[in-house]
């Protein structure tokens, strides 16, 4: 296993293990109108990540924006396989936890979320860094920088 | 948390899957969210009713959960679907299109959901007391049951307002407990504003409070009266703008009787005031004004009630749509009936205006007519049509929204 070269403690808000690429934003996200299921690419206009790919990413931002409808795009997100694999926030709102909730209750896929970190995640993290991310335990490691 | 006997047997497995998997993905959202328990819902209302929101992956939701045999605990309604069920192919829904939403239409049928197709349930079927513990999603109906009624519902997720309705309960936390039921934001709005506040003020001043407020408890003081109809403008606007799930109106709303009360005995140190300069910035930020040709008008967001048809009638007899406009009243079937009954609907019809009933602009797919400017009333419509519907929009007074779709323009006065 690869040595981290920063770990940061927050609080674990759904469980599931992550590794991979981090897709990091210091703007609010809201899925409902932001992210196109079919794709996983951000498609909010007013977004500073529009045209990104956040399918399989650790996707950082600060907060959600929630529409009730979130989970409903978050799902056939997942359905698709095109979802973000990991998210990490500065305060996870309910919506956000309830996205990842449902997506293990009804397509058995774990989404961790991470949020409350002793960094601001837009801060401590960049596009591109690999991240190991711990559900469970609120765990984030840097592993190598982009 | 803490589980009853009856939620364990449930979280065994005993009482079926659907059961079982609804209780799991409440308890452990009351955990995230530090609830101690959970508590007896008197009703659930379903957001993603509709196909747009919840797409094939929630038909094969709903097709397992059927499969696995899952009737709804508690009385459930539905929300606006993404047609409307007898008009869909007047208003160009594609018809593959159609078919899933009504294949979502027979699923919640076969869960026991009431199909109401509403965001205004609490017009229908659906109508809380005061007090009442809720599982309901459709910001616009939580806000309005929260403050105007005083129910108490924390603002669900798609699906996870499913749960509450297949267990007949929901986490207890936030907006459920009352010490978190207290004013955070103060708003005062100005003596000569409050004197002659119109109409369309009520979703402007939402409009500004959501956006303010973001997801704290707004105080409103300074109006003395507001209508039902006022109220859930207001309500549908600070949700959308914001994530406002509870507002109080002091001399209005039943938890607001005095500024003492709407805010627990404490006053809020954040105090903020309205007058009419924010009222016109507002509005001017909705969708101001500009001279120029109107290609749809989008009136019953939320959707209409009685006394709205009444007035749109009223508005509309002996007028008659411009050719090149189109103008849409949305409601719910229960309203649209009663209209029927008295009267208005054939005045909106015979004067070339069109019924949508169980959706609106927001939830149809309205790709094919290439609209470029709506012009709207709500709050709500004047956040969500840029992106839903792809239009430049135009925010008026209802009065002003039926003028434009007569003349077929609208003109800075």
């Amino acid at each position: 296993m690869s040595q981290p070269q920063r770990v940061w403690k927050g609080r674990g808000c759904a469980a599931g293990q992550f590794e991979g690429e981090a897709v990091v934003s210091s703007q609010p996200f809201g899925f409902w109108q932001g992210l196109d299921p079919q794709t996983g690419t951000v498609i909010d206009k007013r977004h500073d990540l529009c045209g990104t790919n956040v399918k399989g990413k650790a996707f950082a931002f600060p907060y959600g924006r929630g529409s009730t409808g979130t989970p409903g795009i978050f799902l056939e997100a997942v359905r698709n396989g095109c979802a973000p694999a990991a998210i990490v926030n500065v305060k996870s709102e309910p919506m956000i936890i309830m996205c990842a909730l449902l997506a293990e209750a009804f397509f058995r896929v774990s989404i961790p979320i991470v949020d409350s970190l002793e960094g601001v995640p837009h801060e401590v993290l960049r596009s591109g860094d690999r991240v190991r991310i711990d559900g469970s335990t609120g765990v984030v490691e840097v592993l190598s920088r982009a | 948390m803490y589980l009853t006997d009856e939620e364990q047997r449930i979280l065994n497995g005993e009482c079926g899957e659907p059961q079982r998997l609804a209780l799991q993905v409440l308890a452990k959202l009351g955990e995230a969210c530090g609830a101690e328990r959970l508590v007896e819902i008197a009703s659930a209302h379903l957001v993603a009713s509709s196909y747009q929101i919840a797409g094939e992956a929630g038909i094969e939701i709903y097709s397992r959960l059927v499969e696995q045999g899952a009737r709804v605990k508690v009385r459930t309604t539905s929300d606006p679907g993404s047609i409307d069920f007898a008009r869909w192919r007047e208003f160009k829904t594609p018809a593959e299109y159609a078919a899933r939403q009504l294949r979502i239409a027979e699923l919640l049928d076969q869960m026991g959901v009431i199909p109401t197709w509403t965001c205004t349930p609490y017009t229908t079927f659906n109508v809380p007391r005061f007090g009442d513990h809720l599982g309901w999603s459709e910001s616009s109906a939580v806000v309005f049951v929260n403050s105007v009624i005083g129910a108490r519902t924390n603002r669900l997720a798609a699906y996870v307002d499913l749960c509450a309705a297949l267990t007949g309960r929901v986490p207890y936390f936030g907006l459920h407990l009352t010490e978190n039921r207290r004013g955070e934001v103060l708003f005062e709005l100005t003596p000569d504003l409050a004197a002659d506040f119109a109409d369309h003020y009520f979703p402007a001043l939402g409009y500004l409070v959501g956006q303010t407020v973001g997801d704290k408890i707004p105080v409103i003081v300074g109006l003395t009266r507001a209508t039902f109809d006022q109220l859930k403008a207001f309500g549908a606007a600070s949700a959308a703008s914001g994530s406002v799930a509870l507002y109080h109106m002091v001399g209005i709303t039943p938890e607001a009787r005095t500024l003492e009360e709407a805010c627990g005995g404490r006053i809020p140190a954040e105090r903020i005031t309205v007058g009419t300069r924010e009222i016109t910035a507002v509005m001017e930020q909705m969708g101001g004004v500009t001279d120029g040709p109107v290609d749809v008008v989008g009136i019953g967001c939320p959707h209409a009630s009685i006394d709205q048809m009444r007035r749109y009638a009223a508005l509309l007899a002996g007028q008659r749509v411009h050719p090149d406009t189109e103008l849409w009243v949305c409601t719910n079937v229960v309203v649209e009936e009663m209209a029927r009954k008295m009267g208005y609907v054939e005045i909106i019809e015979r004067a070339g205006a069109k019924l949508m009933v169980g959706t609106c602009h927001n939830d149809c797919p309205l790709q094919a007519w290439g609209f470029r400017r709506l012009v709207t009333d709500s709050g709500k419509f004047a956040y969500y049509t840029p992106t839903t519907v792809g239009t430049q929009c135009v925010f008026a007074s209802t009065e002003a929204c039926i003028r434009a779709a007569v003349a077929g323009r609208v003109e800075r006065s």
